[in-house]
């Protein structure tokens, strides 16, 4: 065995302990049922929990109203963050450091504490109302509703599109735009035809990362939905939490998990074609 | 000093030292470097289970007591993934999953020659020993609600779309259909009835999943009533002066309780009998009804008359609360819960 298997060992050793082997459970977990009347899973294998998730037109539109918040929040994460990563790189000087360390920290707060401070903000007595009353403005319903549930998100999951763009961006010489310019190319242009081409990793890699975080997230609908907007992250935790059909909510994740490897093979078929539509051109 | 006397005051010394070894209670040296696992609700709750029931535990057994929080769900999926191997010993759970975690063999069945059983209202100890009485009611603003409502009250045309009602599934929404089922002439058995009438309610004011919200929204007039478990509503309510609570009489409050089970097989079947004792015995339940308001399960509990008004604590009180036939309701939480998604909160 060559030595790099053998230091490698460790990590894979406790890789399959903490992740493969849970993951082979769950995915086990949702091909079992629960016996009538009862919690513990019944013997055999069955596609119940598939059938089930798919037959009710309830669970197929949660699939696809998370599909669409996820495709709306990676939209707007991605418009919002492409000016501030490139505030960040070519602007921001000094302070580049304070500004990246600034856009990590709802990351690493976690989702509970952006999304009660959220609550705060955006509540009916929050923030934002609480203001416009005081101005005799009228009010907007914002929790339970999707807009709220999408800003929410947005503020989440921004920092994920933001750093790629910025790793990116920063990696672009400094002249290419000069160039573009001075060969004539309107501002509009330099970005649609030099800036945005050569930011593409780095859009695909913010894109994929705010989608996945999006359809999988669960903690900033459950509490900005206020229980009235189901998303796949809400119903799986209802189904394990609650209803405890702790198969079925396997089920979901499973779902959940393959939307997300679709995803990847999409990705990585979409950019080789790319690759050699652009090596023919 | 002789051989003899040497000998002597040896025997002395090794007496005295068997004497005193004997004298220890045999217990305290037991329990020395166990480990008692309890799984319960954060805050108050673990706060005076800690004060009353794991401290003196502690203190009596040298054992220590650790305490795994968070919702009955995360402790049911526990018990049950590890029912090969339980590392839980004692887990509180709610009065719909006890007879089902009972059933499934998860749990002890509680012991009826046991002195903490029956300490207990007869018949109370279904699936696991019953820890505390609550009942759904109505907290209302007393600004917009000029007497302490009925169930009926919630829908009148006046208070249509000011009702919040809490997530499902749960206690508070399974207890709101089997009120519904009875307005409507029905019972929690006929689920279209239930859901009929429910339905009538929405569009609902808000879903609430903790109080600050939902009294914050009542007092600022949004929220004109929302059925609520008794216990820390009451507690609350003694700081918004405008909202008030009603135990409805038509049909009566329902009973919701919080169960106390002994974990099967558990590593510390001794010691989970103990803190059972504990936390069942009169100085704990005490301060659960004057605290939390969370009316006691134990018979021998003597409450002032002040603390008495706000919870359920005699007999003819429980009488008067509304029964849920919970295993049926939990037979049909996965409809129901799909039900209550499309039909009470769908847009």
């Amino acid at each position: 065995m060559p030595p790099s298997i053998l230091l490698l060992l460790p990590a894979l050793a406790l890789s399959a302990v903490v992740f493969l082997a849970p993951f082979l459970w769950l995915a086990s977990t949702s091909f079992r049922t629960q016996a009538e009347g009862s919690l513990l899973l019944a013997d055999g294998l069955s596609l119940d929990n598939y059938i089930r998730l798919f037959a009710d037109p309830f669970f197929v539109e949660v699939l696809l109203r998370t599909l669409a918040y996820s495709v709306v929040t990676t939209a707007v994460s991605l418009v919002v963050a492409l000016p501030v990563a490139r505030f960040i790189v070519v602007r921001a000087g000094r302070f580049k450091g304070i500004l990246l360390a600034l856009m990590l920290v709802p990351l690493v707060s976690g989702a509970l504490l952006p999304s009660l401070g959220m609550l705060h903000l955006m509540g009916p007595l929050g923030v934002v109302n609480g203001a416009s009353r005081l101005m005799g403005l009228p009010t907007v319903k914002l929790l339970g509703t999707p807009a709220g549930i999408l800003i929410g998100l947005v503020q989440s999951f921004l920092p994920l599109m933001v750093l790629p763009l910025v790793n990116t961006l920063a990696r672009l010489p400094n002249d290419l735009e000069q160039a573009a310019a001075s060969l004539g190319a309107p501002a509009a242009a330099v970005w649609r035809r030099v800036i945005l081409p050569l930011a593409m990793p780095g859009v695909v890699a913010g894109s994929v990362l705010v989608f996945c975080a999006t359809f999988t997230s669960f903690v900033t609908p459950q509490i900005l939905g206020q229980g009235h907007i189901a998303t796949f992250g809400t119903v799986a935790y209802q189904q394990a939490g609650q209803v405890l059909d702790w198969p079925f909510a396997s089920a979901l994740a499973m779902v959940a998990l393959a939307m997300i490897g679709l995803l990847q093979a999409a990705i990585t078929v979409g950019s080789r074609f790319a690759r050699r539509r652009e090596a023919r051109q | 000093m002789s051989d003899n006397r040497l000998s002597r005051a040896a025997a002395a010394g090794l007496a005295a030292t068997m004497l005193v070894t004997a004298g220890l209670p045999a217990f305290a040296q037991d329990f020395k470097g166990k480990t008692l696992v309890v799984g319960t609700w954060g805050g108050d709750i673990e706060r005076l289970l800690r004060q009353n029931a794991a401290e003196p535990l502690e203190k009596e057994t040298g054992a220590k007591v650790e305490f795994v929080l968070g919702g009955s769900g995360d402790r049911m999926a526990r018990i049950y993934a590890e029912k090969a191997n339980p590392t839980m010993d004692v887990a509180f759970v709610n009065i719909y999953e006890a007879p089902q975690a009972l059933k499934d063999g998860m749990v002890e069945a509680p012991d009826p020659e046991a002195p903490y059983f029956k300490d207990v209202w007869d018949g109370m100890n279904n699936g696991c020993y019953a820890m505390s009485l609550v009942g759904l009611g109505i907290a209302y603003n007393k600004k917009l609600v000029s007497t302490p409502p009925e169930w009926a009250d919630m829908w009148k045309p006046e208070f249509k779309g000011k009702i919040a009602l809490s997530s499902y599934p749960g206690s508070e929404g399974d207890g709101v259909l089997g009120v519904a089922a009875r307005l409507a002439g029905k019972d929690e058995h006929d689920p279209d009835a239930a859901f009929g009438k429910l339905k009538e309610l929405t569009p609902i004011a808000m879903t609430y999943t903790n109080l600050d919200e939902i009294f914050a929204m009542m007092d600022a007039g949004e929220v004109a009533m929302a059925p609520m478990i008794s216990g820390y509503v009451l507690a609350a309510l003694k700081t918004h002066p405008d909202i008030g609570f009603s135990f409805p009489k038509e049909p009566g409050p329902v009973l919701v309780r919080d169960m106390l089970c002994l974990v099967k097989n558990s590593p510390e079947p001794e010691l989970a009998k103990k803190f059972v004792a504990l936390a069942l015995g009169v100085k704990n339940q005490t301060d659960y009804a004057e605290q939390l308001y969370f009316g006691p399960t134990n018979k021998n509990v003597k409450l002032s008359p002040e603390v008495s008004a706000d919870v359920i604590d005699t007999p003819d009180e429980v009488k008067g609360l509304l029964q849920l036939d919970w295993p049926y309701v939990i037979s049909q939480r996965s409809d129901w819960t799909q039900r209550w998604n499309k039909e009470i909160l769908g847009q």
